[in-house]
């Protein structure tokens, strides 16, 4: 059995207010141990709690840190808010043109002497790259909320791996979201369809006109899916998110296929943009760079029926059918509600109060200054709600699965761990969500998928299951209890992924232990039950491997639902 | 709040490796030969099946390679399914021959133009929006509901394959692992009342790693399993708490049947490397397992996606098509070698299918109504059940213009017809389709 002490320990109480940052708070309780001392009172006079402070990160950020907590305590969420809309976007770097199909030169060989060439498939034919920096900058680059809501934008307007597998094209697209995550979400819907990536992946590139003598019609991806996904949804919605009802009780559709095929008629005559120094032409190649260009003898001419009663008038150009279009799908009364849910559904809790969804919608039609879709303020109003806030969540349903790159990110910065990202981006497509490479346009999993045997949401179930439970588990594994991965020799600037528990460890007295993984890792929110079991399972350690009682800590907590779901 | 009864939870909790043991099913003798599995293979992304099954005589095939334009089969590659009676109308796409080869043998069987539908549509119905149609049409994850749920009216927090699943536990008393398996993820068809299939990988090994047999592992592990039961009244964790709990249980039972180097079913799939292929060979094996795992009614899953061929069609149906005959045909002629020939039924089920007027961009838009295979040693097969579309748009089949086929045969008829032969009575398929009685008849003969 393990021993303890309490000159240890009073060492551990120091520790636990390092890492907790400036002050403690007062509420940050939840401690296995009752005989832990009162922390001091807070600096200032009337800070967020610590509790409060660690789930708001939680939901901000890739994962709560200390140093974060400490700041927030200091500054309050509004400045800390103030701060993050105002941080330089990172950005995908090292990427550059390559063509659609690889040369025969391009190839991948690992195990040889490397050059360019010997990992050029890997570097630039796949998202390798991309994925590795997803992480790198998510664990490490200030503008946490920004590449926060630029994830979750990726979720929504999606584009794959699947067909999208030149890395130089994935990270334009990202760095793309990365720049619009708190701009109008006008300028976003038109970033977003002009983009040669998404033009690529919806087919609204080189989508011709009506051809009569060969029987064909302009193609309906596009046009279907930014409805349907990217804007409004299927059925008319009240602002509270929840549908409206025709005079039978049936929700009444947005669209039909009439004005499926409006839009689709609207998104011709673009094609991909000429490559520096090529003339351009109909068609260009495939090139990700820039953003769409039209040709107006390939745009449909007729009228085209769309959305709140519109049609647009025969003879207009690509562009001019284009703004009309954007701007009709943009003042649709859908838009707040349908996107202002899901992006509470990404950040915040899977099961969102109608009355949540209404207060983010009218802050979507006005951001208090008239201005209808400034997304900037609507992250602000669901960071700052009222449901989201306060130490603990007040209904059973509240919190979100963390998925699986969050998981991932959040135990890594939570225990000051380092990575380059290689083990993360290898180990995440079996916990069901390969970094930008879903199946198709739907994400990985829907926003309406809900328990079994419920009415309860919970998208991230939608990949969730004895597989890839398992790999997340097994993930703690490796990283809490095989000590990670070591360096890849053939990524430049490897470092592999770890976790220094040894601070952790220092801590040799248990109950202190485990409080402070509670405070660091779950918002002090572990129950005395879940704490008395860990408890039992550390005091089984040996007590001669300085790292067992630490690791045998963090990997059950880290490995546990109650972790796992962040509430 | 709802709270969920999770059949394997208590199990894990114990430590217990035989689920069978916890009685939760009613008890039932049966013998080990009344073995009966479905495999549900869902091609996503709505599957043109206007160039799975191709006509190939002279007039049909002139009107077919007018209309399809750049997409149409050159008529010499066409692989003809001979009919009874000699009679020859259609043929399979060119990348098909396995599935040509359990045509003529008897194991395969097309059914034409099934959809969803409320209750029969006749084209005047449709246009004149006099009678009620699925709810929205032509959109990919509602008719994958629609197609996985048979229901069509609303949507549906289960499928079909779950609800007929939860009328056959008692033939499932002495099962060791969930009746409903999936090798492609969570999926709606495998969605019953309170229960979700298990879902197992396909390949590396299936279970919790890093505990060895000492003491202080065995601590651990406690703990871990401890966890599960604790901290159970709020919604999410419990379900993730379930999830694990399910997980453990079943990987310690399935992990040497998924990992065996000495499974028959194996050498059928020597070859195959495709993700879709080792899905079946993962199934394959747990149907070989049968007798061990106890197991007397089973559903499977597995999935194939990319069908959704807006632009590049002739390139990327080839390339699905070359991934889904050869493991299609390992499969049948593993059911054979094991002696579960007549015991398993294997059948498609894909969002829709596209237009037959192709796009500007060499692809094809969502459409409706698309044909379907079922291969297995019980199938009546080298047949075309139901009526092919006139393939003309704007004809009489038409929904619009571009031709989406109004479907003939609903998914209730297509669904009931593979419940009747696992087993469900008249009642069953009532409580399992409860919009079947709109359809006459209920059910079609093909197996």
């Amino acid at each position: 059995m393990r021993g303890f002490s309490i000159r240890v320990y009073a060492g551990t109480a120091v520790l636990l207010l390092a890492m907790a940052g400036c002050g403690g708070g007062g509420s940050g309780g939840g401690s296995g141990g009752a005989s832990i001392p009162a922390t001091p009172p807070p600096p200032t006079p009337s800070p967020p709690t610590v509790a409060d402070t660690s789930r708001f990160l939680d939901q901000a950020t890739f994962g709560v840190t200390a140093g974060d907590v400490g700041l927030v305590q200091v500054i309050g969420f509004q400045a800390y808010l103030a701060q993050q809309l105002a941080a330089t976007p990172s950005q995908y770097s090292g990427f550059s043109y390559t063509p659609h199909t690889a040369p025969a030169t391009c190839q991948y060989h690992p195990a040889t002497p490397t050059d360019a060439s010997s990992l050029c498939s890997r570097d630039q034919y796949s998202l390798f790259q991309v994925q590795r920096q997803f992480f790198t900058h998510a664990l490490s680059d200030a503008d946490q909320l920004r590449q926060r809501v630029a994830f979750a934008l990726s979720q929504i307007f999606v584009v794959s791996g699947v067909e999208i597998y030149e890395a130089y094209g994935m990270a334009d697209y990202q760095n793309m979201l990365l720049n619009d995550a708190f701009a109008n979400f006008r300028s976003l819907l038109q970033d977003v369809t002009l983009s040669p990536v998404m033009g690529h992946y919806l087919n609204m590139a080189d989508n011709d006109k009506t051809n009569a003598a060969l029987g064909t019609s302009p193609n309906e991806n596009y046009g279907r899916e930014v409805l349907q996904l990217f804007s409004i949804g299927l059925y008319q919605l009240n602002p509270d998110g929840s549908q409206m009802l025709d005079g039978t009780g049936a929700p009444i559709p947005t669209y039909d296929q009439n004005v499926i095929e409006g839009f689709s008629s609207v998104f011709t005559g673009w094609t991909f943009p000429p490559l520096a120094g090529a003339a351009s032409q109909w068609t260009n190649p495939i090139n990700y760079d820039g953003t769409m260009v039209a040709f107006d003898s390939h745009h449909e001419p007729g009228t085209k029926l769309l959305l709140n009663g519109l049609t647009l008038p025969a003879g207009q150009t690509s562009a001019q059918d284009l703004q009309m279009a954007l701007d009709d799908i943009f003042n649709h009364p859908n838009v707040g509600p349908f996107i202002g849910k899901q992006l509470i559904q990404h950040l915040v809790t899977s099961n969102p109060s109608p009355a949540y969804i209404a207060r983010v919608s009218a802050v979507f039609a006005d951001n208090g200054s008239g201005v209808r879709g400034d997304m900037g303020a609507v992250v602000q109003a669901i960071l700052t709600d009222p449901e989201a806030r306060g130490d603990a969540p007040t209904t059973a349903n509240f919190g979100r699965l963390r998925e699986p790159a969050l998981f991932i990110t959040a135990m890594l910065r939570s225990l000051g761990g380092q990575s380059d990202g290689v083990l993360p981006r290898n180990a995440i497509s079996a916990m069901g969500q390969p970094m930008f490479t879903p199946q198709t346009v739907f994400n990985f999993y829907p926003p309406s998928f809900v328990l079994p045997g419920t009415e309860t949401l919970a998208p991230e179930f939608g990949i969730e299951n004895a597989a890839t439970a398992l790999a997340r588990a097994n993930f703690v594994n490796t990283v809490i209890m095989q000590g990670g991965a070591k360096p890849d020799p053939t990524v430049t600037g490897s470092t592999g992924t770890s976790i220094d528990l040894t601070a952790l460890s220092a801590i040799t007295y248990p109950d202190g232990l485990i409080a402070q993984l509670n405070q660091t890792l779950m918002h002090g929110s572990l129950s005395s039950a879940a704490s008395a079991v860990i408890l039992a399972a550390v005091n089984a350690q040996s007590a001669t491997d300085p790292l067992a009682a630490a690791r045998t800590a963090s990997y059950l907590m880290l490995s546990s639902a109650q972790y796992q779901v962040e509430r | 709040m709802q709270r969920r009864k999770f059949l394997l939870h208590a199990g894990a909790l114990a430590g217990t490796a035989a689920l069978g043991q916890m009685g939760v099913f009613a008890s039932r003798a049966a013998t080990a030969s009344d073995y009966k599995a479905l495999v549900c293979l869902f091609l996503y992304g709505g599957n043109d099946s206007n160039n799975m099954v191709v006509p190939v005589d002279s007039a049909g095939y002139a009107n077919y390679a007018s209309v399809r334009a750049d997409l149409a089969l050159p008529q010499a590659q066409l692989l003809p399914l001979q009919e009874s009676g000699g009679v020859l109308r259609y043929g399979f796409h060119p990348a098909l021959p396995g599935l040509q080869g359990l045509w003529t043998s008897g194991n395969l069987a097309v059914v034409a133009n099934v959809g969803t539908l409320v209750q029969p549509l006749t084209q005047a119905q449709y246009l004149s929006n006099s009678t009620q149609k699925p709810a929205t049409l032509f959109s990919h994850i509602d008719q994958q509901h629609e197609w996985q749920s048979s229901i069509s009216t609303t949507s549906s927090n289960t499928g079909w394959g779950g609800r007929l699943s939860d009328q056959f536990n008692s033939l499932n008393a002495n099962s060791s692992v969930p009746p409903m398996i999936s090798t492609g993820g969570n999926n709606l068809f495998v969605t019953a009342a309170a229960t979700q299939a298990l879902v197992i990988p396909v390949s590396g090994s299936f279970g919790l790693n890093g505990f060895s047999s000492s003491g202080a592992d065995a601590a651990r592990r406690s703990a871990l399993v401890s966890l599960l039961g604790v901290d159970r009244d709020a919604d999410l964790t419990s379900a993730a708490q379930d999830v694990m709990s399910g997980a453990l249980s079943s990987s310690a039972i399935l992990n040497p049947i998924l990992t065996s180097s000495t499974a028959t079913v194996a050498q059928y799939f020597t070859g195959l490397t495709t993700n879709f292929a080792l899905q079946l060979l993962a199934i394959a094996k747990v149907i070989e397992a049968q007798s061990e795992l106890g197991a007397q009614r089973q559903v499977f899953l597995a999935t194939l996606g990319s069908f959704d061929t807006h632009t590049d069609e002739l390139n990327q149906q080839q390339a699905l098509f070359a991934q889904l005959d050869p493991a299609l045909s390992a499969f049948n002629a593993a059911m054979a070698a094991i002696g579960a020939g007549s015991s398993v039924t294997t059948f498609t089920l894909s969002d829709f299918s596209r237009t037959f007027s192709p796009n500007t961009g060499g692809g094809s838009d969502h459409a409706w109504g698309s044909h379907h295979l079922v291969m297995g040693g019980a199938v009546h097969g080298g047949q075309i059940y139901g009526t092919m579309p006139t393939l003309t748009p704007a004809g009489p089949d038409d929904a619009g213009t571009e031709g989406r086929w109004i479907p003939t045969i609903a998914v209730d008829q297509y669904a009931a017809t593979l419940a009747a032969w696992f087993g469900a009575d008249a009642s069953t398929l009532a409580t399992v389709l409860p919009n079947l009685a709109a359809f006459s008849p209920s059910t079609l003969n093909f197996v």
